[in-house]
């Protein structure tokens, strides 16, 4: 009469096949009530430099004097320049480059996208270091138009500046390489894929020219976007760029760098995610940690720098913000700064995280920290997934009335025997029947290669036919569901295991997302938790309710509240357009994740409610 | 009275020198060749030669060869040995060919080449090879011994043998290795000074300071050791040691103040202004490119000017230092002797024994090159293409600039754990003749590749292959902080024209090659973590394992109390027999020992009947016990 006995009893409990609903929901309430947790202090941390060699701040800075008549003089030519036509500004950069000794090259690239086409040139030097051996290598960034396609011309004369500087130091134990590209976005891309491609054939959408001279591996980049014209701009804070492509992070270190040094001795205030009035209140880490979530979840560049990340190459861009009282030459002495902390390296980047959330410039949650927080929201589709499983093995007639709650009607018992132990349990629910795999299984996988239409279809059809495509994707998208649920005609028990598999499928590669990309994974998780809880219900009016809840959070609609949020000005077709270059150009998954991985998900989702309400119109009772 | 014989005893050593200088062929010349580069360089090769009759050498009667090295040649059997220090690139593109065809340059790093007797053995020669590097090692500060079987390689067609060995030729092995990551540094400078006759005190060797050498762009240090057999020698072959120093100097850079090096923005006065600007302005300045050769003098480049000479063969024709500029350039020379030869851009100089030598040149206005650049036989350029820690790419781009093709001997050394997949090996343009390949041994051989190339005129030749990157063991990787693996540069040798030897050599730059590498602290950290949970765990487990509960009465009396107990009964009873004498302390203590006496034998039976009635309940609850467990 031990504990097993007890455990062989409960296993015909009308409790434990009630029980999976709410464990997914606690799970779920988890998962988003971690979140909120992480900005007090108790589960995060104040940054710190963990590299011992990147001594940050402790060089005395030259960078001054007569470099700021220079400094003058190249925004001036850079304006001048700017008015000229595209090859005569390339070879006006290359000059300036060449005269102060450095080796110049271009690389011309082209993209194709949706219609469009993304063309440039970068424009590069390389700085030999007089005592370097030609193995590694840092850039210094300065994209010709930045992120916001305002002409940087302070930053493209700061860097020009900086290159003449730099040359006449001997200390450099790497080379500097000094890259100009035409745009913040793609000229990066092309030139870090290039450096590193073993061969580059031009493809569709892509053509990308070999990058004609080299400099050994790099080791980090900084970025600096100052779009002051030529009269110049003060600034009053720096605001630090550093979320990579599909959500890559720089390592922790190179930002504590540029912040300790911006901030500790240069006195220049530092913020992310552009937001200007950290208090560092509860509110505005949470805010701050919102930004972060967002850009990393969409996983799009937002900087020259992203480019780099995916290659290992830990970059940042310093982006001048506001109307204060530091200068060029300021933001000059950081850059000057910060690459002789980088010139210390011994070691590539490794010392500190590489997977972190801030929540200000100084302070962070580490990756132990905050991963549970997805995982738990993955977990709960699994959680539910199992419960199913073990429904869809039951009988109808015992189940009804145990998953109802209720067991009214007396049900015939039987003894069970292992070893010594004996319980007393209902008759049906050892039996057993016999799960029907076949088409449940064939109607995932063939969600889940439907899945392809969508994600073809948004990145590419050409601009002008994208918002066409959406649409007919959202129509399509809710009604395929009853579609489907109508010709496959599931039974009870198949329903279940479609639904099961799909959420055993879902929870895994959220799991596996959130090692990759965290913030991803929860958003994903948040959005898709809905369909961990629809069930085949025969009423119409909870079937309805389960279906008006699924079109709120599908995919399709799930686009038009991004556009909504993050680029009301554009518009639609803007947003869709940015989607389709990010996969065809960044090679950023998103879009696969969401059509790929969520949209089946969701489909099976709307199957699963669809059949209830197929099955109670077929069969009434 | 025995002062004269003594004053004259350096006199007569003298004159024995001066009659054996003309008597045998021991002889050591020493010579500098200046040189300005475009982009406000200067080129300075510095060369030292001594030479001792191979009778001589053999019988361990040495002058101006160095002891030290001699006698690691005598022991290794070296018969001709080539050992180069390098640092930095020759920036081939502004300063054309590089200095002496390449020759007496080498890779990043270290470089040694020999030729060995091997005695006819295969082992042999690998032994010696492995004492040379140990002896050279030691002497030069240098970690040579670091050059092992897995970076050595035999090249075939890469260098051929400089000296006459006459009938040995066939006996002698070559050996080649490169430590593309040693740091060539003043520790290797000074036992390189050592080696000279006048030990860098006297001569242009007074020049050589690690200071301004080291902050070259571009440096070789060569040692070069060979046998020559000439006819001007009287048919007497000789053993020559070629020392050479070959460095480019960035003139601006080594002209700062030697106490404040510290590069700060130049005056405003000083910049040139392009003034065609029109923004030109009191705080605006668009620089000019400075295409002028500065004003330079010798004391500044070199840190001090040359001190007397270091003159030991008297001969009047020879010439210490040449500067080659054009002929209208005004040079101040100060402390030497002009010798005029009929050259319209060489002037020679002699040192003078007794003064210090100095050039001054002005500011060059027009940036005239009279010497035309040599356009360099071949531009080569090598780099690891790929991400990731599995797999990469190589790529050597080589760029004939010249109008006739080139036959040209390409030779890579790789280390072990960059594996090459050879099927992958593809020439963009341009005709494979010949490959020599010896596949690596995991821990004992590095690849070595060795190809003969035709490249056409005027074209880039592009040369890839594919690599694995193999997994060290963890105590392969090394010890301190390190950035990656080196690879040894590629070494071309572009062959002659009109056959015969020579053939100049170009090197590309060395590689760094990133392993994938475990973060050491992290198995630290597991370690540390899991053999605490571990040891917490095992132990109480273990403990609750092998110890049996019981309760205290149930504890058996310890046999060693007993015996205690029985001892000190024993000592109590003799005590007691002793003091039975003495009445008045025996009453009050009996008294005493009675109540003592008494009252254990009390105590125990109370915690008697306790320890019974505990017993009891013990065995009560035990009996409980065993029916739940049945």
């Amino acid at each position: 009469m031990a504990l097993s006995a007890r455990l062989l009893a409960l296993r015909g409990s009308p409790f434990l096949y009630k029980l999976p609903p709410y464990l997914s929901a606690l799970c779920v309430l988890v998962g988003i009530g971690w979140i909120l947790l992480l900005p007090l202090n108790e589960y995060s941390r104040q940054t710190y430099v963990s590299e011992n060699a990147i001594l940050p701040g402790q060089v005395h800075t030259y960078f001054g004097g007569s470099e700021h008549n220079i400094f003058r003089a190249f925004r001036q030519e850079v304006y001048a320049l700017s008015q000229q036509s595209e090859d005569a500004r390339q070879a006006g950069v290359l000059k300036v480059l060449a005269d102060s000794g450095l080796k110049t090259a271009s690389q011309p690239y082209a993209y194709q996208v949706a219609g469009e086409s993304i063309n440039g040139t970068n424009v590069y030097g390389i700085l030999q270091g007089p005592r370097a051996d030609a193995t590694e290598a840092m850039v210094l960034l300065a994209a010709w138009r930045n992120f916001d396609d305002q002409i940087n011309y302070s930053g493209v004369a700061l860097a020009l500046t900086l290159a003449r500087y730099f040359s006449r130091w001997s200390i450099w134990s790497k080379d500097i390489i000094l890259l100009i590209p035409s745009d913040s976005t793609y000229g990066p891309l092309a030139w870090v894929d290039a450096y590193h491609s073993i061969c580059i054939p031009p493809t569709a959408s892509r053509n990308i020219s070999a990058v004609p001279l080299k400099a050994g591996a790099l080791q980090a980049a900084v970025a600096l976007d100052y779009p002051a014209g030529p009269w110049g701009q003060r600034f009053s804070s720096l605001d630090i760029l550093y979320d990579g492509l599909n959500g890559a992070l720089p390592n922790l270190d190179l930002l504590n760098t540029a912040v300790s040094i911006a901030s500790g001795q240069m006195g220049i205030a530092c913020t992310l995610h552009n937001h200007g009035t950290h208090s560092d209140s509860y509110r505005d880490r949470l805010s701050v940690l919102g930004s972060g979530l967002a850009t990393q979840s969409l996983g799009h560049a937002t900087g020259p720098h992203s480019a780099f990340i995916p290659y290992h190459v830990d970059a940042i861009t310093l982006k001048t913000v506001g109307d204060g009282w530091h200068d060029e030459m300021s933001l000059g002495r950081v850059t000057e700064s910060v690459f002789r902390s980088i010139n210390n390296l011994l070691e590539h980047l490794h010392q500190s995280f590489f997977f972190y959330i801030l929540l200000n410039a100084n302070r962070f949650v580490s990756v132990g920290n905050y991963l549970p927080a997805a995982m738990v929201l993955a977990g709960s589709f699994t959680i539910s997934a199992l419960g199913l499983w073990v429904l869809s093995g039951r009988d109808d007639v015992l189940v009804a009335p145990l998953a109802g709650g209720m067991a009214k009607e007396k049900v015939e018992m039987e003894t069970v025997k292992l070893g010594s132990d004996v319980a007393l349990v209902p008759r049906q629910s050892t039996r057993t029947i016999q799960r029907e795999l076949f088409v449940p299984a064939l109607s995932l996988l063939g969600v889940h290669i439907l899945g392809y239409i969508p994600l073809w279809l948004m990145t590419s059809l050409s601009r002008e036919n994208l918002l066409l495509g959406l649409r007919t994707t959202t129509a399509v998208t809710l009604l395929l569901p009853l579609a489907l649920a109508a010709t496959i005609r599931l039974t009870r028990s198949q329903a279940q295991m479609l639904q099961s598999l799909s959420l055993i499928l879902l929870g895994a590669l959220l799991a596996t997302l959130a090692t990759l990309n965290f913030s991803l994974a929860l958003v994903l998780g948040v959005l898709a938790a809905p369909l961990a809880f629809v069930r085949r219900s025969s009423s119409a009016l909870v079937a309805a309710a389960q279906g008006i809840l699924l079109a709120v959070t599908s995919p399709p609609v799930a686009v038009y509240a991004l556009q909504r949020m993050f680029y009301p000005a554009a518009g639609l077709e803007k947003l869709l357009l940015e989607l389709a270059k990010g996969w065809s150009a960044q090679g950023v998954w998103l879009l696969w994740v969401v059509w790929g991985v969520w949209w089946p998900a969701w489909i099976v989702g709307g199957v699963v409610v669809g059949s209830g309400v197929m099955s109670a119109s077929s069969e009434p009772r | 009275m025995h002062l004269s014989t003594l004053l004259s005893l350096p006199a007569s050593l003298a004159l024995l020198t001066l009659a054996t200088v003309y008597a045998s062929p021991h002889s050591y010349t020493e010579h500098l060749h200046l040189l300005p580069l475009p982009q406000s360089h200067l080129h300075a090769h510095f060369n030292f030669t001594a030479t001792t009759p191979l009778s001589a050498y053999e019988s361990s009667h040495f002058r101006y060869f160095p002891r030290s090295l001699a006698q690691i040649l005598q022991h290794t059997r070296t018969k001709e040995l080539h050992l180069r220090f390098t640092t930095g690139r020759w920036d081939d593109e502004s300063w054309g060919a590089r200095p002496l065809d390449g020759t007496r340059e080498g890779g990043t790093g270290v470089e040694l080449w020999a030729w060995v007797d091997g005695g006819g053995s295969k082992t042999v020669p690998e032994e010696r090879w492995s004492e040379l590097v140990n002896s050279l090692s030691g002497l030069f500060c240098a970690s040579l011994n670091f050059i092992d079987s897995t970076k050595t390689v035999r090249p075939v067609r890469l260098f051929e043998p400089e000296g006459d060995h006459g009938s040995e030729k066939g006996g002698l092995q070559l050996l080649h290795g490169m430590l593309p990551h040693e740091v060539v540094c003043t520790e290797n400078l000074t036992p390189f000074l050592k080696l000279l006759p006048c030990k860098g005190k006297a001569g242009i060797s007074t020049l050589l300071d690690g200071h301004k050498l080291f902050d070259a762009t571009w440096q070789s240090m060569a040692i070069d050791v060979r046998p020559v057999c000439g006819a001007a020698d009287g048919g007497e072959c000789v053993l020559e040691i070629q020392q050479s120093v070959s460095m480019a100097l960035s003139i601006p850079r080594s002209m700062r103040d030697r106490h404040d090096p510290i590069p700060r923005p130049a005056k405003i006065e000083d910049v040139q202004c392009d003034e065609s600007k029109p923004w030109n302005g009191h705080d605006t300045c668009f620089p000019n490119a400075v295409t002028d050769e500065p004003a330079w003098t010798l004391s500044k480049v070199f840190g001090h000017a040359a001190k007397g000479a270091c003159d030991l063969e008297r001969n009047d024709q020879a010439f210490d230092v040449t500067l080659e500029v054009p002929s209208d350039r005004p040079v101040n020379a100060t402390g030497a002797s002009e010798l005029t030869f009929p050259s319209t851009t060489r002037r020679h100089y002699r040192l003078s024994a007794s003064s210090s030598f100095d050039l001054s040149l002005p500011a060059c206005p027009s940036p005239v090159n009279p010497m035309a650049l040599f356009t360099p036989p071949l531009y080569a350029t090598r780099q690891i293409a790929g991400h990731g820690q599995e797999r990469g790419s190589m790529h050597t781009t080589l760029r004939n600039p010249h109008a006739h093709p080139l036959t040209l001997v390409y030779m890579e050394s790789l280390p072990w754990y960059l594996r090459p997949y050879m099927h992958t090996l593809r020439l963009s343009n341009g005709k494979q003749e010949k490959l020599y390949y010896t596949p690596a041994l995991d821990r004992e051989r590095g690849t070595h590749l060795e190809l003969v190339l035709t490249i056409p005129a005027q074209s880039t030749t592009t040369l890839t292959y594919d690599f694995e990157k193999a997994v060290l063991r963890y105590t392969e990787y090394p010890p301190d902080a390190n950035r990656g693996f080196d690879v040894a540069p590629a070494v071309v040798r572009v062959l002659s024209e009109h056959g015969g030897f020579g053939g100049s050599y170009v090197r590309t730059t060395s590689l760094l090659l990133s392993l994938p590498t475990p973060d050491f602290s992290m198995p630290y950290n597991v370690i540390i973590l899991t053999s605490t949970v571990i040891a917490l765990g095992f132990g109480s487990l273990f403990n609750l394992l092998t110890r049996s509960f019981v309760l205290a009465e149930e504890v058996p009396p310890s046999p060693l109390a007993g015996i205690i107990r029985r001892a000190r009964d024993a000592v109590k009873g003799l005590l007691g027999k002793k003091t039975g004498g003495d009445e008045k302390e025996s009453k009050a203590a009996d008294a005493q020992a009675g109540e003592t006496a008494e009252a254990p034998s009390l105590a125990k039976e109370r915690t008697d009947g306790k320890a019974n009635g505990i017993a009891n309940g013990h065995a009560d609850l035990r009996e409980r016990k065993a029916r739940v467990v049945t």
